[in-house]
């Protein structure tokens, strides 16, 4: 984690010195490229929005806790712990959603026990799917299922192997 | 992504109409609310990156950096287009760096550049080389771990590690699967395949 935190500042230090080398306007140079954000930022908004409201309405009506209930025995069957289930149905649509039932799982049954650590893997190896997509594609008429659908696959029979890791390793 | 849409939406629609009615408003406003706050500290961030990745554009450095994986990438997206590939490798490299917030300005503009040539596998191989992303160092999880109160927060660093490999191989065998089904022409066999998993191996020692 110190490496991380030294990479940063080490990262910005060695491109600028080596950017006034080459005789870059810095200053023109990067509030060129911040000026980027504004409209980026405008045309993913919609996309952003739409996936939010979707992932509130998910978990706050309490779909993502049928689906739970009605998952738990397959993921059973997987060798996927049910006391992380929710995570692993949470975590494609939201992050701020998953890490705050990985803090809860973390507080419930331990962060070294068994359940703890498959949460922390399934938590580490899965990604947002859908804000990605969201995100990425924003304003694209592609057709996204096939994409998302690779993506979601991935992930899930990535949960299944970390679960799978954490009892060998 | 309609039809994802659609099904999920009118599944918890129907679901509050027949659990809580009166919650239904205040959960969308709530998800619009997040989208509202979250666009702001990522206009932050897109201004700290946008700024960093243009002087790395300008100094020279990035087509520096992106020449060596230039024909592996050339592979693994099929794409000619100098520009997109190498807002794609950035995106690549951010992303292992475990940069926050780094990769999806630079994603979001390799994408759209894909998709004006009309390249559609490249987007969707980006995109899940993006929703499979290697996890060299999940420093979220160690931190969480570490304030539980965990004797060593770091062990799971090689199943994740591992986990994330796993995934990555799936996604990028699927995208190419599904390719191959939608126009079989483009793929020649088992070469093809055995490209496919060589040139990621390759394009993840960025």
């Amino acid at each position: 984690m110190n490496f991380v935190a030294l990479l940063i500042p080490a990262l910005f230090l060695a491109l600028f010195c080596y950017a006034l080398k080459k005789r870059v306007k810095l200053y023109d140079c990067f509030t060129e490229g911040a000026k980027q954000a504004v409209p980026l930022i405008l045309s993913i908004f919609p996309y952003l929005a739409a996936m939010l409201i979707l992932s509130e309405l998910f978990s706050a009506g309490g779909l993502s806790a049928i689906l739970t209930r009605f998952l738990t025995p397959f993921f059973e069957l997987l060798g996927i712990p049910p006391e992380i289930a929710p995570l692993v149905l949470i975590k494609p649509f939201s992050g701020s959603g998953s890490t705050a039932l990985l803090s809860e799982i973390f507080a419930a049954y331990g962060p070294d026990s068994y359940i703890g650590r498959c949460a922390a893997v399934a938590y580490g190896s899965g990604e947002t799917v859908f804000y990605i997509s969201a995100v990425y594609f924003a304003g694209s008429k592609k057709q996204l299922l096939l994409p998302i659908a690779a993506a979601l696959v991935a992930n899930f029979l990535g949960v299944v192997v970390g679960c799978l890791l954490c009892r060998i390793l | 992504m309609n039809a994802v849409f659609s099904v999920i939406f009118l599944a918890a629609c129907l679901l509050f109409l027949l659990t809580k009615p009166d919650g239904f408003l205040p959960a969308m406003l709530a998800g619009a609310e997040k989208a509202a706050v979250l666009a702001l500290s990522l206009l932050s961030v897109y201004c700290v990156w946008l700024g960093f990745f243009k002087v790395l554009e300008r100094s020279g450095l990035s087509q520096k950096l992106s020449r060596r994986v230039r024909p592996l990438a050339k592979r693994l997206f099929r794409s000619d287009d100098e520009a997109a590939l190498e807002l794609a490798c950035n995106n690549l490299s951010a992303n292992m760096l475990g940069l926050p917030g780094a990769p999806t300005p630079l994603g979001i503009r390799a994408t759209e550049a894909f998709l004006k040539r009309n390249n559609g596998y490249a987007a969707d191989m980006l995109f899940v080389l993006n929703a499979t992303s290697l996890q060299l160092l999940p420093t979220t999880v160690i931190a969480l771990r570490l304030s539980a109160g965990s004797a060593s927060p770091a062990d799971i660093f090689m199943p994740t590690l591992l986990a994330t490999l796993f995934t990555t191989l799936v996604g990028t065998f699927l995208v190419w699967l599904f390719a191959r089904f939608r126009s079989p022409n483009l793929g020649h066999g088992t070469k093809r395949r055995r490209l496919t998993v060589k040139k990621h191996g390759g394009s993840r020692n960025l």
